[in-house]
């Protein structure tokens, strides 16, 4: 094998080393972005779930409220029902007692 | 010189191939760490959110019940006030009509003699004006009176439901004693009284 041709063989594989390495760099850079790629994938995932579970809890702490107040004006009926009907026992008892406080107090 | 040639030409490959290995690895582990990474963030990121969901649920929650119980709160407040007032009217009612009564004249002597002693004079005036009242018996009244004392019988009723009235005789000192009157002075003891009858309160 002559100098020049031992020289040209030397660069030709210089040259395939150097592609290797940089096929190798291309694969990282893919590695990596397909990584960053990935994790904003699982970011966008976790928070639309945390977003659907914050939504399904403030629904059904609305729904709790809501019927924690229908329970309250249903007391507040009962006890209106309730005043009507002391109202009616009472209206007279009460009326005297007050014209007397008036007339003699 | 072949064999060394062959020997450089291995030797530059094998060199270049562990340089790549290295770089891949070194990707891989940055990517696992990226991976790693991003999940425990992601991770904080929910638990914050629905920390501070957490939160608003509760404001929700506290804000639907107090209005709605502050809303029951007044209801109740008004519907009492209702049967108060309405127990009230029904007063102004049987006051408006005493006259017709065996209660008006004692009540009439006692709120004359009221109201002339609050007076303090010996020669007071007194008006008095009841809805339907006898002119006899308003007169019956007058003779009974201390001497010097001024009697006045008003065709009308005293501040719309009736009573009495005295001055001095310059009118610089007068003692309301109509029923509106003593209902006003009375206003507190009266909705306690109206209210713990009906309400038991």
């Amino acid at each position: 094998m002559s100098g020049i041709e031992a020289v040209r063989k030397i660069v030709e594989t210089e040259g395939q080393a150097k592609q290797i390495v940089e096929d190798a760099k291309l694969k990282a850079e893919e590695i990596l972005a397909r990584a960053s790629e990935e994790a904003q994938k699982f970011r966008q995932t976790s928070t639309a779930e945390a977003e659907e579970r914050k939504a399904q809890m403030l629904r059904e702490t609305r729904e709790r409220a809501e019927a924690d107040a229908r329970s309250s004006d249903m007391e507040t009926d009962s006890l209106l029902e309730n005043y009507k009907k002391l109202f009616e026992d009472r209206k007279e008892v009460a009326a005297k007692k007050a014209v007397e406080l008036v007339l003699g107090g | 010189m072949a064999e060394s040639l062959e020997k450089l030409h291995y030797r530059i490959l094998s060199d270049a191939r562990l340089k790549a290995a290295g770089i891949v690895e070194q990707a891989e582990e940055k990517s696992k760490q990226i991976l790693e990474e991003s999940r425990a963030q992601a991770q904080r990121d929910a638990n914050d959110l629905l920390s501070r969901a957490s939160l608003e649920a509760e404001s929700i929650r506290r804000s639907i019940l107090s209005s709605r119980i502050r809303a029951n709160r007044l209801r109740i407040l008004e519907e009492k006030n209702k049967i108060v007032q309405s127990v009230l009217k029904s007063v102004e009612q049987r006051l408006s009509d005493i006259a017709g009564t065996d209660q008006f004249e004692s009540t009439l002597k006692r709120l004359v003699l009221e109201a002339v002693e609050a007076v303090g004079t010996d020669k007071a005036v007194v008006k008095v004006g009841f809805r339907n009242a006898e002119w006899k018996s308003l007169q019956s009244l007058g003779q009974m009176l201390p001497k010097g004392t001024k009697f006045l019988a008003d065709e009308t009723a005293i501040d719309d439901l009736g009573g009495v009235v005295a001055s001095d005789p310059e009118g610089k000192m007068s003692f309301n004693n109509s029923f509106k009157a003593r209902i006003e002075r009375l206003d507190n003891q009266l909705l306690t009284t109206i209210s713990s009858t009906i309400f038991g309160e």
